[in-house]
């Protein structure tokens, strides 16, 4: 009993990851293939980068300013206090402003993209889109995937130029040291492959969280109960694949960079 | 039900050849056991097939097959001539473009306004420019009678009118072949009444073939027994003991296809489930 409850599981677990792997690459092909809709791009976009502002703002605030206060006062026990501007940019850049950008965009546009998905499956939308002749991979999946990508490229940006204002803030107002310094320290230990790992990121984070949002919408089944559990698990599945994917990239760039 | 007579010929039935829709013993299943099994039939140009069964059947299923929604696991289905069993989904666009399909709660688009819904189509292949598109919304809004939801969203209309766009949208672009599922279901007689006046408006005026599923006795006489008036511009009933000839029935029966044939055959039929169907 057991065994065939184990059997069934990994069949299922391979059978999803067959499944989002076609899914996600014939939808990534779709953007080098016409049509394109570029109408639904820019709109996706919008939702995706404009609307998750705000909370990467402050997102990279916030952990701007902690990493700003945990750092010096563990660096003031070695008599260090000087290098926490250049403490808070490169963990910034290089690994807080992509990941928890990446992380909540996916908690926000992950979410929203599997319960509409899911919302338009189980009342049929998908399917009459279908009916009509349009692809429903390239009118709905294949513009938030690339919306994803490219607005979270920006967005991390952003967060780490908010991380180090933020840490840059409580160094001056809370730690009382100097905000020359800091941004000096900041600016001056930067490095041609930070840059380039903290960049680099967030486009594979952007396609993880499209992806894994439509995914499950696009596989929604059971009614409005399904579409909740679709949001979860898309929620779930983007955020540890974040995590997880992080790990892989900051390795192979670290081997390379090295 | 007794009112309807032994069948005599009210017009002349289409005489073409080469089916809009077959299915060559069809079959599929989900998890679980066959929803159809061996399923064979045809819709001829011209034709207004009517397919019965009750609720959980596998009626709506064998729609989604007919325009590839759905793919079959055994057989094959022909649609205009073509076998789309064998079809890429990308190779199935321009088939479905030319079919219009009715859902069973209308599945309109709830985003978008009643005229984007009917438009989508026209909106997709970006080939018409707004002005004509909004010209042809209308005259299809005009034919369900619902001309002044044009700007409206599909949340403030009633579950009724949401199926007449759902019409208007499958009409607009003049289908070579209309799907309709359950288009009365669980509407009022009243409104029930006006749908499937407009599928015999549809049937009579643009000679459309379809497949209508239903699992509604009175909505499926109606539309053997009535025809259309332009003048009144309203069903009428055929003269008494006649019926469209081209208007056939189709029954399913846990997944199988036990009966094939005319409103004459139905109502004569010995078969014990369509005669407790009937009853």
């Amino acid at each position: 009993m057991a065994l065939t409850t184990i059997d069934r599981t990994a069949r299922q677990i391979v059978l999803t990851v067959q499944d989002y792997s076609i899914f996600a690459w014939n939808a990534m092909l779709n953007f080098f293939r016409p049509p394109i809709y570029w109408t639904d791009f820019l709109m996706q976009s919008d939702i995706i980068g404009v609307g998750s502002l705000s909370i990467v703002v402050l997102s990279g605030i916030s952990t701007g300013g902690v990493l700003a206060l945990q750092s010096a006062a563990t660096l003031s026990a070695f008599g260090a206090a000087a290098v926490t501007g250049q403490f808070v940019s490169l963990t910034m850049i290089r690994e807080l402003g992509p990941v928890l950008t990446g992380i909540m965009v996916s908690g926000r546009n992950a979410s929203s993209m599997a319960s509409e998905l899911g919302s338009m499956v189980v009342t049929e939308q998908i399917d009459a889109m279908r009916a009509l002749g349009v692809d429903p991979l390239r009118k709905l999946v294949t513009p938030r995937i690339f919306a994803s990508i490219f607005m979270l490229f920006f967005l991390t940006i952003v967060a780490d130029a908010c991380g180090i204002i933020g840490g840059g803030g409580v160094t001056v107002l809370m730690n009382h040291q100097n905000g020359t310094q800091y941004f000096n320290m900041a600016w001056e230990h930067l490095r041609g492959p930070d840059i380039v790992q903290g960049l680099l990121k967030p486009l594979f984070f952007g396609y993880i969280l499209g992806s894994i949002g439509c995914f499950y919408g696009m596989r929604t089944t059971g009614g409005t109960q399904g579409v909740g559990r679709s949001t979860i698990q898309a929620v779930v599945t983007a955020s540890v694949l974040i995590i997880f994917v992080d790990f892989l990239i900051t390795h192979v760039l670290l081997t390379i960079f090295t | 039900m007794d009112d309807v007579p032994s069948i005599l010929i009210a017009s002349e039935p289409l005489h073409e050849t080469v089916p809009v829709v077959e299915l060559r013993h069809a079959g599929i299943a989900f998890d679980g056991p066959p929803v159809l099994i061996d399923v064979s039939f045809k819709v001829s140009p011209g034709e207004t097939r009517i397919l019965l069964g009750p609720a959980g059947v596998g009626k709506s299923v064998l729609l989604k097959l007919i325009n590839g929604l759905l793919l079959p696991d055994t057989g094959s289905v022909l649609l205009f001539g073509e076998e789309i069993n064998v079809m890429t989904e990308e190779e199935l666009f321009p088939l479905r473009a030319r079919t219009g399909m009715v859902f069973q709660e209308g599945a309109l688009f709830d985003s978008l306004t009643v005229r984007d819904n009917v438009a989508y189509q026209l909106i997709q292949d970006n080939k018409i420019p707004d002005e004509q598109i909004d010209a042809r919304v209308h005259e299809a809004l005009r034919f369900v009678g619902l001309e002044h939801t044009f700007a409206l969203f599909p949340a403030s209309l009633s579950g009724g009118m949401r199926r007449r766009v759902a019409i208007a949208r499958a009409l607009i672009d003049n289908p070579d072949l209309l799907l309709y599922d359950s288009p009365t279901g669980g509407l009022d007689p009243i409104t029930s009444t006006n749908i499937i006046e407009l599928i015999i408006k549809q049937r009579d005026v643009h000679r459309t073939p379809s497949l209508l599923v239903t699992h509604r006795l009175q909505d499926a006489f109606t539309l053997c027994t009535h025809r259309f008036d332009p003048e009144k511009n309203a069903m009428v009933p055929l003269p008494k003991g006649t019926t469209d000839p081209n208007t056939t029935f189709l029954m399913l029966e846990e997944g199988r296809l036990i009966f094939n044939g005319s409103l004459h055959d139905l109502l004569h039929s010995e078969n014990p489930f369509v005669r407790e169907f009937l009853e």
